[in-house]
């Protein structure tokens, strides 16, 4: 049984990716996406993955962040929101809008086809699930990349990912995360000065995501008549682990990968706890709390929770030996012996991770954070782990031994994906 | 709305307290348990209130712990506890207890009857932590010594309660212990004393957590049908949080306790999350299985404790700090401190059971001082705050649960009838009272 295991894991080694993209990436190295922006100037062609709301502000961003950029196809599972999509961005992108009837693609498939188009760079907004399978294909593709937040769901996809970002690498091909905190300009000077030493050596930080049940932010659809259990979940994709991770991941890995950063590691190992004493929706908690340990020992506190009515709190605390780093979504200062405070120009950060993005590409240095979504994912994906079993976890057990594989068996047919709530104690640690 | 409330505090003040203890002090302080062992040897004859579990344990090691300790009276709310106890201790003990029929009393009266003994000197509470600040405080004002378990209340208007008691007891010379033994572990004494010496330079964060099962297996599952809604609640006080306070305050009262001690102070703020997501039962109460609550300490430092009761879990019991020269490892067999250089501190295999009743009983002969009621009153207000937190998804702070807050889990009468299970706190709906 454990050799079984082991080989079944093996088979999906980065070693063993690689191999397998080394193949692909020659085809593609010769192919356009790599070549094109040489001169510095040329057009950029996007396909947009994903017409959700996330996708269609992404898309907005992309396009406002640079001249010469335009939206050329759209690809969601489902028509309608594809439709939606195609009409408020038909207004909002005005001449960028190049998107015909014939490029846009509904359907599990929906990726390919859009990659298949004449385009150099993806957005990639679908649920956080689909993200390992449709980074893949666009990178294999030889386009460039921009992808949402979280990278995937489970330890499997997080291990496809960092392959993917590897073949990236090789191919010359650029790779910006909706982790745009890392373009955010008190972040990125806080940080600095963190890696200056200026709140001397680390020794814990706190990472807080507690807000509201963002029912006003993500509808719960009713259940319609012929729709199979895989459409309703997709539909749903917020509300069911399998689909965005659940809020640990899906938005908590914003903090988490602050600490990465400003760390200049992942985790070691991690224990968490968690529960839903509120919401009856899918099958997500409601809160986490995890205790991660970095390396040297350093202790890092988690808490997230998406409940009404509770003191809402969502920021980065750095404890250093020799001051405190504050950071949040507007501001960020360091307490201590070199007292900080950011003051300076803050441009919009859902832009400015474009605007990066192009600047990488034109320059002919593609940016690659990849790895680091990656890991910053992984982290809340241990965390929702250890929570869901109530069990302790090492990060190279789940980088390299874990099973864990949300994916259903067929996305058209067979059985639905097992959606009960995690019962720590009871729930597998995989 | 608010003068009045504020009215309704005052009258609860520690000022208040204690001008009408002083009347009582003053004629307190001329009955026998002060006086007694001026001589040094004379007996110590014990009144015991709560005859479960931990009530026969601590009455074993407090007669076990030095010579001249008697059992001379026993309370119980539930008479059938009081027998099996008796004869538990009269197996154990045999000349040592000294309980008559007449010296066993059994109702919601029975603690004042035990106090109301002349002979007793020192009494061990050991009922459900709910009763204990009126335990205490009846105790007190009949001039006995206390020794009490932890958590001391579970509400704030108990932990004030207990305060005044304690205050009431300096007067008095009585002394107060607090079964927090894990005060008297020896390598938490020399970790808790390093630290405190600077070993780990100025405390900058910690985390105190701890991980064990689910306790399913306590008590009795059956309801009787002669039990009423009371009893039955009783029977499973642990499970009912106006019992027990909820296993934050009830069992993990230790160890944070031993981090206020470890930092010297109290928390002024917290935020807690926390549910039932494994004990979902209806014989376990209202109570949650899991708790995490991040304790602002003074200067900003924050820990971070996390606490459940889940069957099938990681299990953990630890405490640890980080300093600005080093880190603070400490759980129940040793200490380690990681500092300039690196001290590990055994367990000296004492029993700190014992040990704490030994030293309860030589102050008592000595008449030196020995009052834990403070500080065991802030440990369980600590607990008290992070459950509050939890139980309402809101932060609060320490000023504020122990001046303003109004909690009070009294139930509207004490007798033996209807009384509804309480419903499971649901966080930002059950409201911050």
């Amino acid at each position: 049984m454990k050799n079984k295991t082991r080989q079944k894991v093996k088979q999906l080694s980065r070693r063993d990716f690689i191999k397998t993209s080394a193949a692909v990436s020659l085809t593609a190295l010769g192919s356009g996406a790599g070549k094109i922006f040489a001169a510095g100037s040329d057009t950029i062609r996007v396909g947009l993955i994903g017409c959700g709301g996330r996708g269609t502000g992404a898309v907005q961003d992309c396009v406002n962040a640079a001249p010469g950029v335009e939206l050329i196809a759209m690809g969601d599972l489902f028509q309608d929101r594809l439709d939606g999509s195609f009409e408020e961005l038909k207004k909002k992108l005005a001449d960028k809008f190049k998107v015909t009837k014939d490029r846009c693609f509904v359907g599990f498939d929906c990726h390919q086809k859009v990659i298949a188009c004449d385009i150099n760079l993806v957005i990639v907004a679908g649920p956080p699930h689909f993200r390992p399978a449709h980074l893949k294909s666009a990178v294999e593709t030889g386009k460039h990349v921009f992808m949402e937040k979280p990278a995937a769901v489970d330890p499997v996809g997080i291990r496809s990912i960092i392959a993917s970002s590897e073949l990236a690498e090789k191919k010359g091909l650029a790779i910006v995360a909706g982790t745009q905190r890392r373009h955010q300009a008190h972040y990125i000077e806080i940080v600095k000065r963190i890696k200056n030493g200026d709140i001397g050596e680390i020794v814990a930080a706190q990472v807080y995501w507690n807000g509201g049940d963002m029912l006003g932010y993500w509808k719960w659809y009713e259940r319609q008549p012929g729709m199979s259990d895989i459409q309703w979940q997709c539909r749903n994709w917020p509300w069911f682990t399998w689909l965005s991770g659940d809020h640990i991941v899906e938005q908590h890995v914003h903090n988490i990968d602050i600490v990465n950063w400003a760390i200049g590691a992942h985790p070691t190992q991690c224990m968490g706890m968690g529960g839903r004493q509120v919401r009856t929706l899918g099958n997500i908690y409601d809160h986490f709390a995890v205790e991660f340990e970095y390396p040297n020992g350093v202790r890092v506190s988690s808490m997230c929770r998406q409940i009404n009515g509770c003191t809402d709190r969502v920021s980065e605390r750095i404890v250093g030996t020799k001051g405190v780093a504050y950071t949040d979504s507007t501001t960020g200062y360091i307490e201590g012996a070199k007292a900080y405070k950011y003051d300076g120009p803050n441009p919009n950060p859902y832009v400015q991770e474009h605007a990066d993005l192009f600047a990488s590409i034109r320059s002919g240095k593609p940016l690659n954070e990849g790895r680091n979504v990656a890991e910053g994912t992984m982290g809340a994906i241990m965390g929702r782990m250890s929570a869901y079993t109530g069990r302790a976890l090492s990060w190279d057990w789940a980088m390299k031994a874990s099973k864990l594989d949300l994916t259903p068996a067929s996305y058209e047919s067979g059985p639905a994906p097992d959606t009960s709530v995690a019962v720590p104690g009871k729930t597998q640690l995989i | 709305m608010k003068t009045r409330v504020a009215k309704k505090l005052s009258g609860l003040s520690r000022r208040d307290f204690i001008k009408k203890s002083a009347v009582v002090s003053a004629a307190a302080l001329t009955s026998p348990a002060s006086r007694i062992f001026a001589a040094g040897s004379d007996t110590i004859r014990v009144g015991l209130i709560g005859c479960g579990g931990r009530g026969t344990y601590d009455t074993t090691n407090c007669l076990n712990s030095a010579d001249g300790v008697q059992l001379v009276a026993m309370g119980d709310l539930l008479k059938d506890r009081l027998v099996s106890s008796l004869a538990n201790l009269k197996k154990r003990l045999g000349e040592k207890i000294k309980v008559t029929e007449d010296k066993c009393f059994v109702g919601w009266d029975a603690y004042k009857k035990v106090v109301a003994c002349d002979d007793v000197n020192l009494v061990i509470l050991t009922e459900p932590p709910h009763f204990r600040p009126v335990h205490l405080a009846a105790a007190i004002e009949a001039g006995k010594h206390v020794f009490m378990e932890k958590p001391v209340a579970v509400d704030p208007v108990g932990v004030r309660s207990v305060i005044s008691s304690s205050e009431l007891a300096d007067q008095k010379k009585l002394t107060i212990l607090a079964g927090t033994q894990m005060r008297r572990i020896s390598h938490l004494v020399q970790g808790v004393k390093s630290i405190r010496d600077g070993a780990i330079g100025d405390i900058l964060a910690g985390q105190c957590v701890r991980i064990g099962d689910g306790m399913l297996t306590w008590g009795s599952k059956e309801r009787q049908p002669a039990w009423s809604d009371m009893e039955w609640q009783l029977r499973r006080w642990l499970f009912l949080t106006w019992l027990s306070g909820d296993f934050i305050v009830e069992m993990h009262v230790h160890n944070l306790d031993v981090m206020n001690w470890a930092m010297g102070a109290h928390p002024v703020q917290c935020m807690g999350m926390g549910g039932r997501q494994v004990r979902t039962a209806p014989e376990y109460g209202d109570v949650y299985d899991h708790f995490a609550v991040e304790y602002e300490y003074p200067n900003g430092v924050r820990v971070e404790y996390m606490g459940a009761q889940i069957d099938g879990c990681s299990n953990r019991s630890d405490e640890r700090l980080d300093g600005t020269k080093g880190s603070a490892y400490m759980d129940f067999g040793r200490t380690v401190i990681k500092g300039a250089k690196e001290i590990e501190y055994a367990w000296d295999n004492a029993d700190p059971c014992l040990r704490q009743h030994a030293d309860q009983i030589a102050a008592i002969r000595q008449g030196t001082a020995l009052n834990e009621g403070r500080r065991i009153a802030e440990s369980t207000l600590t607990c008290i705050m992070g459950r509050m937190s939890a139980y309402t998804g809101r932060a609060l702070s320490w000023d504020w649960a122990m001046k303003a807050s109004k909690l009070d889990l009294t139930p509207p009468k004490y007798e033996f009838g209807d009384l509804p299970m309480p419903p499971v706190a649901i966080p930002g709906k059950t409201q911050l009272i």
